[in-house]
């Protein structure tokens, strides 16, 4: 059975989903666009840091969508389907990508409409195309209005700087108690200590130093007990530094003082990011070599897509890092991009002494699979782990950043996996989540590869072998 | 000041707390006047303590070498099989058809993707190679774990070291040729052997059974393990030489002998349920009460031959039942054909009754077995998916083509009920059975089907072709 107007009508969830796929029609949205074996799929450029992917089964109006729309089926899905219901735009023929068959091969069936149940009451008016094409009421700009709107802005953002200082004074309080009581005691009490400052900073307006104190019991409690206490040292070291930082912003370099207000909680959206035409932008082809995905306390889930740049070094950063969050509600635990992708694409990148965090300004091509092994430098484990330590000291509370290597052995050591440069005598140990999957590796000999290093555990993504190429 | 003097004057204080241990008085350097320099100390300790490198264990594990001669599948099939094999809603069948590809084509999964498949590789370590097996013992005690060695093929010198299956499949190959040589080389071995292996060796000892076989037989009457002296005392008995067999008064006091035919009097058998086992118990108290009794034993003991025992009991279905699976288990697949002549539905009492396992018949034997007893329904095969789900986990092999062809002609996949066929556990089963050559028609069958039942179907009829192709390339 084809895709119809009057299929695409009966499975809309609302009018408002199909004026909102109506939007979404121009093909100049749709980087990709393919068909082959009943399917069409397609990439969609939304508000989140990656495209999403989104696939339609021809024969049942079976659908997916990476997005975290709680809309089913949400925009992109009927927008898809729409474009192949009106023949208007050209599906290239293709075979099925990987994600594609992943959702096949997981997928449960044949969706049936919900029976109505007795009692229910009237059925909604059913969302119709028609109703779509009336347009929309232009929004008349309002001098006066804009102008009351900038100067609410501006007094919201006065009373924020003021909360957050006030914040600060509080964790400075809360700091020097833990100093007093020594970390010792800090570490058997962590749980209760850190969630007690995390929801007076979230008071206080700033997110993000009440994510990281939030996150700092589960960071703590991945380590042996033996680390925990000096862990903590460096843990709210840093969180001092950035307090200290925050305040004395004047008085540090344009970037660094960018770094600071990013983590006390000051965001930069995705508009303002791309209006912003001093931010650094490379356009190349990128590699996606990591996707990570961590439930946060906030009920979000943090999807990171990690990506490489092709070609030679040039002195512009080689790596970059697109994130979205999405609720946990949704089920979604991937980005759109499957590790391997190749994406020819504009990046912007928020602005920092280590840029590393960026958004997709333009996209040249939709993303594809690639065999090739990536263009690593020519530099051991131990001359990463130096341009991490150099990084550091511009950015003292650096998180996780990309290391490179070559000519590493993963090692053994108990249960405990290590990726070991054995002409500098450096072991970086590994996630303990990788000690089973990357297990394998221990008996391989040399790899050459990346992983993400997080300043106490390596997390290896992807390692060229004798064997082929391993994958996080 | 260095690292080092930093930290052996500041962490001590940090880690106890000021409150009991101040901070050394003259590194303190408030950064404003409302600071007392604690924190301060605090931040550059952190940020000491982020720049010492993390330490290097003094040794590591020298990893085990793994000879594994089995080559590894085509790096395209890697994917597919995870995906396969990891698929949530999937059956075991898929993974039983694969398992005994691997074992068939020697090859062996890709070692990086064995912590992804797992499940399957602790489920089917002994078909899979020696790097599987190994990676399937990794948490056992070094005490439990086997020997790796997996080569292509086994004589008498390397026979000891392969894995268990596969040395129980070539003891039962020596039997066939040698008998006398198939014991030695068991004896040869028996005092290293553990209790599962001696039971599964033991079990081999049934091909080709006799009286030369007595001797070592009478040894294990006081092995340590019950269930190797009760296999040993079976096999005794069944030689006439051990003492009674308890399993077979057991079964002929459950027996009535009468007469039967107007002209010429027959013997006619009878089995005698006890009145406590009620008729949906009945085929599980057959087979616990004669999976202890040889056809022979039982029909001397009737004094009648093999055959007239079959012609005896063939108006009685519980006693067809019972023979039938003696027959099974003492591998007489001559005497199950004459007998599935008065059972024809034998496949569904057999079922009826739990049998689980067909002990060491090989492969083939074991596709004999199910032509035997599938063959009487003719064109009208049962649509219950609880037989066929049944018979591939006992036989454990691709069904017979005869087989496979009566399914494909009768279309039996769309005859199934549509409430029954549900989703994809049916067409899996049918896959996952079908011999090589009737891919093609299964897969056109399959067509029929709505796509989203048919992904994993199609997906292991690929896979297994692919494995199939790879393999005859090389």
């Amino acid at each position: 059975m084809s895709l119809t107007l009057e299929r695409i009508e009966a499975l809309a969830p609302d009018q408002a989903s199909l004026g909102a796929a109506r939007k979404l029609l121009k093909p100049s949205s749709w980087p990709t666009l393919a068909e082959g074996d009943g399917l069409v799929w397609g990439e969609c450029q939304g508000s989140g840091a990656t495209p999403y992917r989104v696939v339609v089964s021809e024969e049942d109006a079976g659908y997916k969508c990476t997005c975290p729309s709680r809309k089913f089926p949400c925009k992109h899905s009927l927008a898809l389907m729409w474009m192949r219901a009106e023949r208007s735009t050209a599906f290239a023929p293709a075979t099925v990508p990987d994600w594609v068959k992943d959702w096949l091969s997981r997928r449960r069936g044949k969706s049936t409409p919900a029976s109505k149940t007795e009692g229910e009451a009237e059925p909604k008016p059913r969302p119709s195309i028609r109703l779509t094409e009336i347009p929309e009421a232009g929004a008349d700009a309002d001098p006066k209005a804009e102008q009351r709107a900038a100067g609410a802005r501006e007094r919201n953002r006065k009373e924020r700087e003021a909360a957050v200082l006030a914040g600060l004074d509080d964790l400075d309080l809360w700091l020097a108690d833990q100093v007093q009581q020594g970390m010792a005691n800090f570490v058997a009490q962590t749980a209760q200590a850190c969630r007690t400052i995390a929801q007076r900073l979230v008071d206080a307006k700033a997110p993000g130093l009440a994510g990281r104190l939030d996150a700092l019991p589960t960071r703590l409690f991945t380590l042996p007990g033996s680390a925990r206490p000096s862990a903590a040292i460096r843990e709210l070291g840093q969180v001092q530094l950035i307090s200290q930082a925050y305040r004395r912003a004047s008085e540090l370099p344009e970037l660094l003082a960018a770094d600071a207000r990013q983590a006390v909680g000051w965001t930069v959206t995705r508009d303002a990011l791309l209006n912003d035409s001093e931010a650094l932008r490379l356009d190349s082809r990128w590699r996606v070599f990591a996707v990570l995905s961590e439930a946060q306390p906030d009920k979000l889930r943090r999807v990171e897509t990690w990506l490489w740049r092709e070609g030679s070094a040039d002195g512009k950063p080689r790596q970059a890092v697109l994130i979205d969050f999405v609720p946990i509600s949704t089920g979604a635990a991937a980005g759109g991009y499957l590790v391997g992708d190749q994406i020819d694409a504009e990046l912007s990148f928020y602005r920092s002494t280590i840029p590393l965090r960026a958004q997709i300004s333009r996209l040249n091509r939709g993303a594809e699979q690639s065999g090739e092994p990536l263009t690593l430098p020519n530099e051991r484990l131990s001359n990463s782990y130096a341009n991490y330590e150099l990084a550091l000291a511009q950015l003292p509370w650096l998180g996780t950043i990309p290391l490179p290597f070559r000519s590493a052995s993963v090692r053994r050591h108990g249960e405990q996996l290590y990726l070991h440069d054995d002409q500098d005598q450096l072991s970086l140990p590994l996630h303990t989540s990788q000690t089973s999957h990357a297990l394998p590796l221990a008996s391989v000999g040399r790899v050459d590869g990346i992983g993400l290093w997080n300043g106490y555990e390596f997390t290896l993504a992807w390692a060229e072998t004798h064997l082929g190429r391993w994958l996080h | 000041m260095n690292t080092t003097s930093l930290r052996a004057k500041v962490l001590p204080s940090l880690l106890a707390g000021t409150s009991r241990n101040p901070l050394p008085g003259e590194l303190i350097r408030p950064s404003n006047s409302s600071s007392d320099g604690a924190l301060e100390i605090l931040s550059l300790m952190g940020q000491a303590l982020r720049f010492e490198r993390p330490s290097t264990p003094d040794s590591f594990i020298i990893e085990p070498e793994i000879e594994d001669e089995r080559r590894i599948v085509a790096d395209a099939l890697r994917r597919p099989l995870i995906r396969l094999l990891t698929a949530k809603n999937a059956t075991e069948h898929p993974a039983r058809a694969l398992a005994r590809t691997f074992d068939r084509l020697r090859l062996r999964p890709h070692p990086f993707d064995l912590p992804l498949i797992d499940a399957f590789v602790r489920s089917n370590a002994e078909k899979l190679g020696s790097t599987a097996q190994h990676w399937a013992d990794r948490q056992k005690p070094e005490a439990e774990t086997q020997s790796y060695f997996d080569p292509e093929l086994l004589d008498e010198s390397n026979w000891a070291q392969a894995t268990l299956s596969r040395r129980v499949a070539y003891v039962e190959q020596r039997r066939r040729d040698d008998a006398d040589a198939a014991r030695a080389l068991l004896e040869s071995t028996w005092a290293q052997e553990e209790a599962d292996a001696r039971f599964r060796l033991l079990q081999a000892l049934q091909t080709g059974l006799g009286t030369a076989d007595q001797p070592f037989l009478n040894t294990l009457e006081k092995d340590r393990a019950p269930r190797v002296r009760a296999l040993a005392a079976r096999f005794l008995a069944r030689l006439g030489a051990g003492g009674e067999n308890p399993a077979l008064r057991g079964c002929l006091e459950r027996i009535k002998q009468g007469k039967s035919g107007l002209l010429r009097k027959r013997t006619a058998l009878e089995l005698e349920l006890p009145a406590n086992v009620k008729d949906q118990a009945a085929s599980r108290w057959i087979l616990q009460t004669f999976t202890d009794v040889s056809f022979t034993e039982l029909a001397s003991a009737l004094k009648v031959t093999n055959q007239e025992l079959i012609e005896s009991a063939a108006k009685d279905e519980p006693l067809l039942l019972a023979l039938a699976l003696i027959t099974t288990n003492d591998q007489r697949l001559d005497l199950l054909e004459l007998l599935v002549a008065h059972l024809p539905n034998a496949w569904e009492r057999i079922f009826e009754s739990g049998l689980a396992t067909l002990g060491t018949m090989t492969e083939s034997e074991r596709q004999r077995w199910e032509e035997t007893i599938v063959h009487p329904y003719r064109k009208d095969l049962p649509t219950s998916y609880f037989l066929w789900d049944w018979l591939h986990r006992v036989t454990d092999a691709a069904a017979p083509r005869s087989v496979m062809s009566i399914l494909l002609k009768m279309e039996l996949l769309m005859k199934v009920p549509e409430r029954e066929r549900g989703g994809g556990p049916w067409l899996e089963v049918i896959a996952a059975i079908c011999p090589a050559p009737q891919r093609d028609e299964l897969r056109e069958q399959l067509a029929e089907f709505d796509q989203s039942q048919t992904v994993i179907p199609l997906a292991l009829l690929d896979i297994l072709d692919g494995m199939e192709k790879d393999r005859t390339h090389v």
